[in-house]
């Protein structure tokens, strides 16, 4: 059997032009055109003859146009004689058919999967004896369900045993499963069903992808209107309350139209602490303030929860409530400082909020060892290595992965670093360039690809070269210079000594030597040193499905030593993570809260991870099914159209056949004899009856 | 403006005709019938001016170089000064042009409708008969009189405008009109009517029996558009009548026949009861030349006056 196929049903719409001359004939048959003539003194009526015979002619007229029209609207439809999709000819061989079913999360809108199923079900029963069937189920990665078979029922329970997740899509790694499955084939005929909503950010369009020679793509799109409320992201901040609170507030977007009084629910460990109400505008988003809310002592698992809709993945968004994290710091300043020298620096990091920063301030005759004690920093405010503190004790901090930053001044030396400290600094300190006849210096060279520094290179994310230093003092070193001024010489430097990473600031953060305290970079400046001092990492409250983690950085603020982890997963499956013969790191696969342990240790306190639905799988936009089939299906060219390499795709059939060149012909001639008729018609009606 | 072209009718041997689709293409009327006219007047081998007196105008002082033998010496006599005494053009009669203007004489089939023909005939009648020293007067109606310009020898113009102005508009009926003015024009006169004549023969002769009762002289061109006369329609369709809006489901094919004979049976007996009453009948075609009618109005007024 060779059905008909169209490669544009969409010019068929123009089909509906054959109402045209229905509507012509009918107001020709109606209208009564009056002819003005001075008098009718000498003219007697004489009515129309309407006759059976002449409203067949009229009909005749009327079926020749309608039959032009439909005619050249199939001609545009590009008809094509079709194989049905998988049939087995004899004679021809079988059919190798892949098919893709999307099982990303945004399949689980509405009736999108149950569609997909059912079109799935119906490239199973369309499979000829000869024919052979793979099911492909893809997401963000692709895996055949079934062995490749002829067997329906396995088949079907293959898609049967399938349902959507909550990863995003991409295409591109299942078209390149079926097209190994493909080419695998000895099969001579080839068929790619792909089912799925098509998402826009499923496919980048810069993907090579190509299929086997005459592979005929069949798209299947179950995609429609999406009307969905979705919770995108969740804030905490520090509260002015105190550590104990936290500010939370929620962003929710919608898709469809404008709703009002959408209530967003704050869940913490299964009860409902805090809830708040917006107005969610057309195609939009709003943000809904849940207030203040107490935060527990460890992290807890919480979540913001909307109403349901058809959607409900995306109604909840789950993160992990815990107090705003903190970096104790230790500042110490010389003896003989004015107290308002350090105003600038401790002022700065008091303001800090991810992290905060715990700050102590001690004078360089005051601070002992036991100052170091919690401090994740240390910073020398141009005061040298205090006595109390000792080269050999602030050198261990280091070496222990403590942070130490440097800042040298007039009241500091070479001399003010003892014998057994010398190995804080990175080099030798000069004496004290004055600038200020040069209405001072300012930073060349800026490494702003390091760490330390990096927060400076967008756009706009300010300028370092805009404060003027005066004075300052060159650090002879040619070893890990992150900065240096204008004459050439090392401003910033940065070396290690252990674990511990120490930092040289080669001016003050008084505001005397230069004016960097009162430009707006110094802010954002003196926070990034600090917390690349300190080896900050921020802890994440949530999570995207689709990420990986290594589950020894979930501990704290610092890394510690990885190992065997034992996950428990949202659906409570459990998993093994490190170690010899389990993945290396921890693949997010479901929306929820995930529970990390270390091995050996089911008693021990889980450290949580909070994953939600990737925002990319909640562009529902799609692109055009034909563009796919375009990448997909490969130019025809003399080598692969030859007979016996299988047969060829719709569009190479299409252009084989031509059938929409006869169709046209067939037009003209109607056309031809609708001429014929009309005229003779007309000649007819102007003779007397 | 291209120059006019001109046409052998070959009605009338050594006459060269003017297109009358030409003459629509100028607009100006006194400029057409000047043209028509003048033009006319070149052909002929003899003087149109067939006036009988001389009226008196007004005195002039003299001046010198003056023929002395026009002073009037009898106001001499009674002023002691030397006046001439200068006189009008010579004048016949009144020449007066009745146009219909009722919606049918808007009909045309092609470039001219009969209204526009029957202005551009009045034009140039009227301008014929001012350069004969004929006073001139218009009157256009429909079912009553729309505008009047009284005959007088220095009233070309306001015939002229109101020949222009004309429109063609309302139903038409001879008899109220031209009662009227047989009414009001005591002074006799050669009367023109310029119409498509839809009415019964009897109607139309009752109508102008009015003015030939009152001694005036009445000549009647009934104005038709050749597609009147000969039928040429093709499709069947419905006609409407423009005067009275009726409608009328036609098969021309079928009904030319009838028509014809109907139209012809009329014209003859217009032409026979209007020759029954001494009123001067003739039937034109808006196809045809404009100078041809004047041909047909001077050898009507030479036996007009022969008869007289």
């Amino acid at each position: 059997m060779t059905p008909l196929a169209l490669l544009a049903p969409i010019f068929m719409a123009a089909a509906g032009a054959v109402l045209i001359p229905l509507l012509v004939h009918l107001v020709h048959k109606e209208k009564k055109e009056a002819l003005a003539f001075p008098s009718l003194m000498f003219v007697r009526k004489t009515p129309y003859p309407f006759s059976s015979r002449q409203r067949i002619r009229d009909w005749l007229l009327f079926l020749a146009r309608c039959a032009v029209i439909t005619l050249v609207a199939f001609a545009f439809a590009r008809p094509v004689f079709a194989r049905r999709p998988a049939a087995a000819v004899a004679g021809e061989g079988g059919y190798e058919v892949v098919v893709l079913l999307d099982r990303s999360f945004s399949m689980q809108y509405s009736t999108r999967w149950t569609r997909a199923q059912e079109e799935a079900r119906k490239a199973i029963d369309a499979i000829g004896p000869g024919d052979q069937l793979t099911v492909v189920a893809f997401d963000r990665r692709a895996a055949a369900v079934t062995e490749p078979g002829n067997v329906k029922a396995i088949l079907k329970a293959g898609v049967d045993s399938l349902k959507p997740g909550d990863e995003s899509t991409r295409l591109s790694p299942a078209i390149a499963l079926a097209t190994r499955m493909l080419s695998q084939s000895e099969r001579p005929n080839r068929r790619l069903v792909v089912i799925s909503d098509y998402q826009r950010t499923s496919w980048d369009l810069t993907d090579e992808l190509s299929l086997p020679p005459r592979t005929e793509v069949v798209p299947i799109d179950v995609s429609g209107a999406v009307t969905d409320r979705s919770v995108r992201a969740v804030e905490v901040r520090r509260s002015p309350e105190g550590p104990a609170r936290v500010q939370v507030s929620a962003r929710i977007t919608k898709l469809g139209a404008a709703e009002r009084g959408v209530t967003a629910r704050l869940e913490v460990g299964g009860r409902i602490i805090a809830q708040g109400t917006t107005d969610l505008p057309g195609d939009g988003g709003a943000v809904v303030s849940l207030g203040t809310v107490p935060v527990p002592d460890r992290p807890t698992p919480a979540k913001i929860v909307l109403e349901g809709d058809e959607l409900r993945g995306d109604d909840t968004f789950h993160f992990v409530l815990t107090r705003a994290p903190v970096m104790p710091v230790l500042v110490v300043e010389h003896r003989d400082a004015p107290p308002e020298r350090g105003v600038f620096l401790t002022r700065a990091l008091e303001i800090g909020d991810a992290p905060g920063f715990d700050l102590v301030a001690r004078r360089s005759d005051r601070v002992t060892a036991s100052d170091l004690q919690g401090r994740r920093v240390v910073i020398l405010a141009d005061a040298g290595v205090p006595g109390g503190l000792g080269g050999a004790g602030l050198e261990a901090f280091v070496r222990s992965g403590g942070g130490l930053i440097n800042v040298l001044g007039e009241r500091t030396s070479e001399r003010s670093w003892p014998a057994n400290a010398r190995a804080l600094l990175p080099g030798n300190i000069s004496a004290p360039a004055d600038r200020l006849g040069q209405r001072g210096a300012v930073l060349g060279v800026v490494d702003q690809g390091h760490p330390a520094l990096s927060v400076f290179s967008g756009a706009r994310n300010g300028d370092l070269s805009a404060a003027r230093f005066f004075r300052y003092r060159a650090i002879d070193t040619t070893e890990g210079v992150l900065a240096r001024f204008d004459d050439g010489s090392a401003a910033l430097t940065e070396h290690t000594i252990g674990k511990g990473r120490v930092l040289t600031w080669g001016s003050s953060f008084d505001g005397y030597w230069n004016d960097l305290p009162r430009q707006p970079v110094f802010l954002p400046f003196v926070h990034q040193l600090v917390r690349y001092a300190g080896a900050y990492r921020e802890q994440r409250r949530s999570w995207s499905v689709g990420d990986a983690l290594q589950p020894g950085d979930l501990a704290g603020v610092a890394a510690t030593e990885g190992g065997r982890w034992s996950v428990i997963a949202p659906s409570g499956a459990r998993q093994a993570v490190g170690g010899a013969d389990a993945p290396p790191s921890l693949e997010l696969r479901q929306a929820g809260i995930y529970e990390v342990r270390p091995s050996g240790a089911p008693n021990a306190e889980p450290r949580i991870v909070a994953a939600n639905v990737d925002p990319a799988e909640l562009d529902f936009a799609t692109y055009d099914v034909l563009r796919l089939t375009n990448a997909l299906t490969p130019a025809v060219t003399g080598a692969t159209a030859t007979a016996g390499d299988g047969l060829p795709t719709l569009a190479e059939r299409e252009q084989k056949q031509s059938l929409w060149w006869y169709i046209l012909a067939v037009a003209a001639i109607i056309l031809a004899v609708e001429g014929l008729l009309a005229r003779r018609a007309s000649t007819n009606r102007l003779e007397p009856v | 403006m291209a120059p006019p072209t001109e046409t052998n009718a070959g009605q009338l041997p050594g006459a060269r005709f003017i297109d009358p689709n030409i003459l629509g293409r100028i607009g100006n009327l006194e400029l057409v019938a000047r043209w028509v006219v003048e033009g006319f007047i070149s052909g002929l081998h003899r003087s149109p001016h067939l006036g009988f007196s001389t009226d008196f105008a007004e005195y002039r002082p003299y001046v010198p170089g003056d023929d002395i033998r026009h002073i009037d010496w009898r106001v001499y006599a009674r002023t002691e000064r030397y006046y001439l005494k200068e006189f009008e053009a010579d004048t016949n009669t009144n020449f007066i042009v009745l146009m219909d203007t009722s919606a049918s004489m808007g009909y045309k089939h092609e470039r001219l409708s009969k209204l526009e023909y029957a202005k551009y005939l009045a034009a140039c009648l009227t301008y014929f008969s001012h350069r004969q020293r004929d006073r001139v007067g218009f009157v256009s109606f429909n079912d009553d009189i729309q505008d009047l310009v009284p005959p007088s020898a220095r009233h070309l113009q306001q015939v002229l405008h109101a020949i222009d102005r004309a429109k063609p508009e309302g139903k038409g009926a001879l008899a109220r009109p031209l009662s009227r003015i047989a009414e009001h024009q005591r002074r006799k006169g050669m009367y023109l009517l310029l119409s498509d004549l839809y009415e019964p023969v009897d109607a139309v002769v009752s109508a102008l029996g009015a003015l030939r009762d009152a001694g005036h002289d009445v000549m009647v061109m009934q104005i038709l558009d050749s597609a009147e006369r000969t039928f040429p329609f093709e499709d069947a369709t419905t006609f409407r009548d423009v005067e009275t809006g009726l409608r009328v489901p036609v098969i021309p094919g079928k009904l030319r026949k009838e028509y014809l004979a109907a139209m012809a049976a009329h014209t003859e007996a217009m032409g026979r009861r209007l020759g029954e009453h001494r009123v001067d009948y003739a039937l034109v075609d808006t196809s045809q030349p404009l100078d041809q009618m004047l041909f047909e109005y001077l050898v009507r007024r030479e036996r007009m006056r022969t008869v007289r």
